[in-house]
């Protein structure tokens, strides 16, 4: 039972001490998802300006942990802490962002909007974050370079049609191990914003 | 514990709001256990509406727990009804017991001993929909309590009330000073005077007037584990709100919830309910059955892996 200000980086995203940048990316959007004014999930709990402080730190510990050199340096100047932490959430079984998925499998339900979605920018933008080269990417959804580059750089004109295009949005997001109606939704915006197709 | 003595799991379901699907799981889930070849004993608590009977099709039961209070049979088992589903059986008029008013607490405790050695290997106990103290006690003091709620605004708020109303009756039980017990008190009313909005608060307070009881505050949270069932759920979205309901429920309570699972709103549920066949055994492969199917077999494993809990 700890405070906001004396929880990790880690457990403010409820992750593991060794979490992966994939891992961290989806505990953070679960977060921002969960903690955000019109979420239904934290109803009647916080105050304003509880909520406020909850978002910096989720905003704070993301910056963090996102960034090699930083992380390095936090995870020093706090071994103590997150040794400890990581010690006790094998008791307490942490949230483990593959029970999320497995849980979240369930596919013959409609489909809404969540509040984050990806584009191409964004999504270039985590790909590069992730260490991941466009042609891992590649060769992982067998598509071709030149389309995943106009996927990143949002060229409508030259993508095929958004039927079309689903398809490989789709891929492209379970490469990265993101959720794919969250890149599908954000082209869908994309292609209604250019009132286009 | 030794081999012969008799392991059964008691499971409490409660909390969220009237209509959440509390009876409706309780039935099912029940029937599920038993399917797997457990047996296994439905209480029907429910303070203002006992009606698990309908549920399985079963007239208002003749015998009933009042039965066993008023010394009309000698044994508790005798007051268990068959409901034609092979190894259920169901126990009905339990709310006495939780009837506060006219229930003296020694003979409250004496029957939840009696409860606790009937033979069986799950006891299921639908408590209704309020928060009366013994509902509550009997929430805390069952191996796993269970929380149904559905993703609207009114289910949410009536479960963190509940939440909140259990986990601080838990801390009162589990301090020792005086002083420490009538700050929990205040802190259950919202506006109190000392300022206490939330967990976090009545800690950095207690721990101001008393070190050792402030520790055992920070223990009891972290070994309360109650289980959330999001019920009636419609879209994916609607799913991830058990998980978001367990962060909430790390960052306000500091407690670890279990998302047991969710069930999918389906009419079949309305369907098998005004047949009153349960929906397990009416229609199995319907989308809700399904549901209850794997949240029946999460329970049954997560005991086998972890018995006593
Ligand atoms: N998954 C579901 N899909 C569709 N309808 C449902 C579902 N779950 C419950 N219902 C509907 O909700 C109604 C109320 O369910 P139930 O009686 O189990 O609630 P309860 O929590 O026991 O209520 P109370 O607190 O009044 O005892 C049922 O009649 C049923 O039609
Ligand atoms: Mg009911």
């Amino acid at each position: 039972m700890k405070r906001m200000e004396e929880q990790t980086y880690y457990e403010i995203l409820e992750v593991s001490p060794d979490a992966g940048l994939k891992e961290i990316q989806r505990a953070y959007d679960h977060a921002r998802e969960t903690f955000h004014a019109d979420s239904l999930a934290i109803y009647s709990l916080f105050s304003e300006e509880e909520m406020r402080k909850i978002q910096a730190a989720i905003e704070e510990a993301y910056r963090v942990l996102m960034d090699e050199a930083l992380r390095r340096s936090y995870d020093q100047s706090h071994s103590h802490l997150i040794e400890r932490s990581s010690r006790e959430k094998q008791v307490e079984k942490p949230v483990k962002s593959s029970e999320i998925r497995s849980d979240l499998s369930f596919t013959d339900l409609s489909l809404e909007t969540g509040e984050i979605t990806y584009r191409g920018r964004s999504l270039k933008q985590l790909r590069e974050k992730l260490g991941i080269d466009l042609k891992a990417v590649s060769a992982e959804t067998k598509i071709n370079m030149k389309t995943l580059e106009l996927i990143e750089e949002e060229d409508l004109d030259h993508l095929p049609a958004m039927v079309y295009l689903k398809g490989f949005l789709k891929a492209y997001a379970r490469a990265l191990n993101l959720d794919p109606q969250k890149l599908i939704e954000g082209y869908f915006q994309l292609f209604q914003e250019k009132g286009k197709k | 514990m030794t081999r012969d003595q008799h392991q059964r799991v008691i499971w409490t379901i409660g909390g969220g709001k009237g209509g959440s699907g509390k009876s409706f799981i309780t039935t099912n889930i029940g029937i599920c256990l038993s399917k797997l070849g457990s047996r296994v004993i439905l209480i029907d608590a429910d303070l203002g509406g006992a009606n698990l009977h309908t549920f399985l099709g079963l007239l208002p039961p003749v015998t009933s727990l009042s039965d066993f209070i008023k010394k009309r049979v000698p044994h508790l088992k005798d007051a268990l009804i068959h409901t034609g589903v092979p190894n259920l059986q169901l126990l009905t008029g339990a709310q006495d017991l939780l009837n506060a008013a006219d229930a003296k607490s020694a003979l409250k405790r004496k029957l939840l001993r009696s409860i606790k050695s009937l033979e069986s290997d799950y006891i299921l106990v639908d408590l209704g929909g309020g928060n009366a103290l013994s509902v509550l006690d009997f929430f805390l003091m069952s191996d796993g309590g269970i929380l149904v709620v559905t993703p609207e605004p009114t289910s949410i708020e009536n479960t963190y009330r509940f939440l909140k109303s259990a986990f601080y009756r838990r801390l009162r039980q589990a301090v020792s000073s005086y002083s420490a017990k009538s700050l929990i008190d205040e802190a259950m009313d919202q506006k109190n005077e000392a300022g206490i909005r939330s967990p976090y608060e009545l800690l950095r307070e207690v721990r101001r007037i008393n070190e050792e009881d402030a520790l055992k505050i920070v223990e009891e949270a972290a070994t309360f584990h109650p289980n959330l069932i999001l019920n009636q759920v419609r879209s994916k979205k609607d799913i991830e709100i058990g998980f978001s309901i367990r962060s909430a429920c790390q960052k306000y309570f500091g407690i670890q919830l279990h998302y047991l699972g969710y069930i999918v709103y389906d009419q079949d549920v309305g369907n098998s309910i005004r047949k009153r066949r349960p929906l397990v055994l009416e229609n199995y492969r319907s989308k809700a059955a399904q549901c209850v199917t794997e949240i029946a077999s999460r329970l049954a494993n997560s005991h086998r892996m972890n018995p006593g809990i």
